[in-house]
């Protein structure tokens, strides 16, 4: 897709639907922010109208912007000796969703992302919608408008915990039957509430409260290294003195 | 070669026997062909015809399945132990379970077990099958399927490439020869 293209829709968007929609383009894709209200109107208006014609949806997915831009390891304090590790506990899923750190980043907590294909037009467009309520995230449902989206919003129920309003049939899809939680959300314990095990006397697979302790698994992400800086310039100095 | 030979041969299981495996030799050397007959023991006449025909319910559960159906078909061809894939677990021996086991389909497995007629081996193929591996610290991972289904070999790998599960395969049927069913010692 040119940038062209992409500009265009971009401005046909902003010509047709005006404030109801708030789009961003970034590395030329274009991202629609919508309050929840207006979803399905503009869904339906995206599929049938013959500027827009997003026949296909492609993918619609659920996000947790806990902890949005916060990281576990501490890269602005590196030495030359190496990282230190947050073993204290600044992870997600340490923590309860009262208890949060401070400074988030995105007011909402909960977003549904719905992934649109124009075939005719050969393009692509990305809606997001926040949940207005942070403890019972609700999102209109768009089985009425693609109705193969129908297992993508149970899934997103059953990872985030986000409620689609009007879906037929939204039950769990992946987790285990009588799963108690929502995984993908940050503040679920990886290692989770339950373990299963053999039970040879009852003769049957058994639940049982989780038995090892958590451990830091989050992957390092070097955002400022110092230490990369501080070897770029000690080279750039030596570079200056030759 | 007389009764106490025979029975000293018996007493050093779990040395190879080849008391029955000699019937295949070629004929020169066949007992069945030079002499008509050949004399064992039924622990290893039965051990014999467990380790030759060893069949697998597939239950091929991630990518360690992959490597389960390499060691299947053409260029390993597990064929050639006698080793047949199975789709029923009625008519299987062997399970082999290939890949992570998630806390949904442990029931599943271990009912499939259960379905098993004796004597039965499980095989637990790969990091995920063996403790869990790579998501041991998963929500939704079994740490073992050793914690649902008793196992009689581990085949370390992440995957473990065919060879290595015909090396496991191997394995079983050399423990299986220790065994004596009807001799006690």
């Amino acid at each position: 897709m040119s940038d062209t293209s992409a500009k265009s829709l971009a401005d046909q968007l902003v010509a047709r639907f005006g404030d109801t929609l708030e789009v961003s383009t970034e590395r030329n894709e274009i991202t629609a922010d919508l309050a929840g209200a207006d979803l399905v109107a503009v869904a339906t208006a995206l599929r049938d109208e013959p500027a827009f014609r997003f026949s296909e949806l492609i993918d619609l997915c659920g996000i947790d912007y806990l902890g949005y831009g916060q990281v576990e390891w501490d890269t602005t304090t590196v030495s030359g000796s190496g990282f230190s590790r947050g073993v204290e506990g600044q992870a997600l899923g340490r923590f309860s969703w009262a208890e949060r750190p401070s400074g988030d980043s995105q007011p909402r907590r909960f977003a549904a992302v719905v992934q649109l294909l124009s075939i005719e037009h050969n393009r692509r467009l990305r809606l997001r919608v926040f949940c207005e309520d942070d403890t019972l995230p609700v999102v209109p449902s768009l089985t009425p408008v693609w109705p193969g989206v129908n297992w993508f919003e149970r899934e997103a129920f059953d990872l985030f915990g986000i409620i689609f309003e009007g879906h037929p049939d939204l039950r769990r899809i992946l987790t285990d039957y009588g799963f108690v939680g929502h995984p993908f959300r940050k503040d679920f314990p990886l290692i989770g509430n339950v373990e299963v095990r053999y039970d040879p006397e009852q003769k049957r697979v058994i639940y049982e409260p989780v038995s090892i302790e958590p451990r830091v698994l989050v992957p390092r992400t070097i955002r400022d290294d110092a230490d990369l800086l501080q070897a770029r310039a000690e080279a750039a100095d030596k570079w200056r003195e030759n | 070669m007389g009764v106490i030979d025979s029975i000293s041969r018996v007493m050093h299981n779990p040395e190879p026997l080849n008391l029955v495996d000699d019937i295949l030799r070629p004929a020169g050397d066949n007992p069945v062909v030079q002499r008509g007959f050949a004399t064992t023991s039924i622990d290893a006449l039965m051990n014999w015809a467990r380790t030759g025909s060893m069949w697998p319910v597939t239950f091929g559960l991630a990518c360690c399945a992959v490597e389960m159906m390499h060691a299947g078909v053409a260029r390993l061809d597990l064929d050639r132990y006698g080793v047949i894939f199975r789709p029923s677990p009625r008519q299987s021996d062997v399970m082999i379970v290939a890949g992570t086991l998630v806390n949904k389909m442990a029931p599943a497995l271990r009912k499939v077990y259960d379905q098993m007629p004796e004597p039965k081996w499980v095989i637990s193929m790969g990091s995920c099958a063996n403790g869990g591996g790579y998501y041991h610290y998963s929500y939704s991972v079994v740490r073992g399927c050793d914690r649902i289904v008793p196992v009689d070999i581990y085949v370390p790998g992440c995957p473990p490439t065919a060879e290595a599960l015909i090396h496991g395969i191997l394995q079983l049927q050399k423990k299986i020869r220790r065994t004596s069913t009807i001799a006690r010692p």
